[in-house]
């Protein structure tokens, strides 16, 4: 199966509350929006972050602006407060999902 | 028809101060809201006031008042900053002694209630639970002797309540960062929170777009490399209608750039369940809000629905939980990579005896792993790496014991290290994010002019 990383179908901003970190992913355009909604799962991000994230994931669709929010609770190392973590808000955290790569179909 | 201009200053405690200068000055603003609270801000103040009780604010914002208001009074610009952190009664008396205060003759407005560290002890002693809504963990007990405050996110409105009352500066302690826009717009159009539940969701998400200054115009935004001027960054302001449909856009010369991009980009930024971002003042549906570029640098944000505000408030409980130490070694080419993990084994040796010392412990490798963990692969033959080192203990004497061992490295490990010089043992602060009924956190408001 053909796969794409996700570089090259969105852009990311990650932030954070306390030990949440969310990853706002803006696909590129329709298709992307459609490539990320199928092939984006809860499953495949935590097996990218492994134990960097140590909480639940959700995802949560956008489609007005056709973007995808990703919550990982427990995902910053305690928070911003007490991380020992050099990226201490997250903000690392979306550009490193961009690594990802998704099957894109057949 | 009616438009409100109002213009964002600071995005936190130490922002650039002379784009929000030129925003007043030139912005043609009704209002202007400064934030310089992120979530850890409030307990260094906390803690900065318990040593000193006549600190506990951000100090900036004295200057940057100095700054500011000249052009503010000139233009009547009005101002809101959440610059009184721990002590916002102090940061007023302070404002109140600038002479540009005291010859314009500005009145000095205070929001107070958003401490409920004795509430909270209170009701917590009566029986009422105040869950992490991070861990699920309920009991507080744990922090017994260690709760450095709590602070509730407050809403508008005392901040409405004292523009009503003629204030030309408005200092707030804990308020929600975007409150520090609603409420002038809620006072301006005359909104209520039992009718005009659209319309304050509307200005929460102008306030959720603008709070963070330039990061809705190409700051820190994957569309760096587009972005004209970047050593010229302006600060963004929205035109506001009477039904809460804006303009978010820039003085056109500065730099920085407005598009459905950029806007977007902030949209999704430190939200969760996008159909309900829950704030003190309502409920916005960001799935509801349509945007548009309706010229260059002018993006329009309209459509949106929500939900009335919460009949509880978040709070956050602050708690001492020992100190942090970190150090930097670096190492050369060649063989940079395999350096850093020897230094790395010799450092979880040498720890070894210090065990029952260490709280927490991280060890990463700068330019290969130290922002994207696991997520990054191993680089092919760097020309140096960084082994950065960072530690959580009970005391600061264990804290210097500990980065002593890292100093060690610049001899006993491989060749070429260089030592980047370690910063002082910091406490650490731990954050416990709850919530409390509104009931119980009442608002008051005090209006101050010059004497």
């Amino acid at each position: 199966m053909r796969t794409v990383q996700l570089r090259e179908l969105c852009y990311a901003r990650s932030g954070d509350k306390g030990d949440v970190c969310n990853i706002g992913v803006l696909a590129k355009d329709a298709r992307c929006y459609e490539l990320l909604r199928s092939g984006l799962t809860v499953e495949r991000i935590r097996a990218h972050f492994g134990d960097m994230v140590r909480g639940a994931i959700e995802i949560y669709q956008m489609p007005n602006i056709e973007a995808l929010n990703i919550v990982m609770r427990q995902a910053l190392g305690g928070g911003a407060s007490r991380t020992l973590r050099l990226d201490q808000t997250g903000k690392a955290m979306g550009q490193a999902l961009l690594r990802l790569e998704i099957p894109v179909g057949g | 028809m009616k438009k409100v201009r109002i213009g964002a200053g600071s995005a936190f405690w130490g922002d650039m101060l002379e784009p929000a200068v030129d925003l007043v000055r030139r912005g043609d603003l009704h209002y202007i809201g400064f934030d310089h609270l992120a979530e850890l801000t409030l307990a260094i103040l906390r803690r900065q006031k318990r040593r000193d009780p006549s600190t506990g604010f951000i100090p900036d914002i004295v200057p940057w008042m100095e700054a500011v208001l000249p052009h503010a009074a000139a233009n009547h610009v009005r101002v809101i900053t959440n610059g009184g952190g721990a002590n916002p009664e102090r940061a007023a008396q302070e404002v109140l002694k600038l002479p540009v205060v005291r010859k314009e003759g500005l009145k000095v407005g205070v929001v107070l209630g958003d401490d409920v560290t004795e509430t909270v002890r209170r009701l917590h002693d009566g029986g009422q639970a105040f869950p992490n809504l991070d861990t699920g963990e309920s009991d507080l007990n744990g922090l017994e002797g260690r709760i450095v405050g709590a602070n509730a996110y407050l809403g508008s409105e005392g901040i409405a309540d004292l523009i009503g009352q003629g204030a030309d500066v408005v200092i707030t302690g804990r308020n929600t960062d975007n409150s520090l826009f609603v409420a002038p717009l809620m006072h301006e159009f005359g909104w209520r929170y039992e009718r005009d539940i659209d319309r304050i969701a509307a200005a929460i998400v102008v306030g959720h777009i603008i709070e963070c200054t330039c990061m809705c115009m190409g700051g820190a935004s994957n569309f760096w490399d587009q972005v004209p001027q970047p050593w010229n960054m302006g600060f963004p302001l929205a035109e506001v209608d009477s039904d809460g449909t804006a303009v978010i856009t820039k003085l056109p010369d500065v730099g920085g750039m407005v598009t459905t991009w950029t806007v977007k980009e902030h949209l999704v930024y430190e939200i969760h369940d996008p159909r309900r971002y829950v704030m003190a003042d309502g409920i916005p549906d960001l799935t509801t809000i349509s945007l548009a570029q309706e010229g260059p640098d002018r993006v329009r944000v309209s459509g949106v629905r929500g939900a009335a505000r919460p009949d509880t408030l978040k709070v956050l409980i602050a708690y001492d939980d020992g100190y942090m130490g970190e150090a930097t070694v670096l190492f050369p080419w060649p063989n940079a990579v395999a350096k850093a993990r020897h230094a790395e084994s010799i450092l979880r040796r040498r720890y070894e005896r210090w065990a029952d010392r260490i709280v927490g412990l991280q060890i990463d490798r700068v330019g290969v792993n130290a922002l994207t963990g696991r997520t990054a692969p191993e680089p092919d033959d760097p020309n140096e790496v960084g082994v950065r080192v960072a530690f959580q203990a009970r005391t600061r004497e264990d804290i210097d014991r500990l980065k002593r061992e890292i100093v060690h490295l610049w001899t006993v490990g491989g060749a070429g290290a260089a030592i980047q010089a370690p910063s002082p043992p910091r406490p650490v602060i731990g954050l416990w994010p709850t919530l409390i009924p509104r009931a119980d956190v009442p608002i008051r408001t005090i209006l101050k002019v010059a004497e």
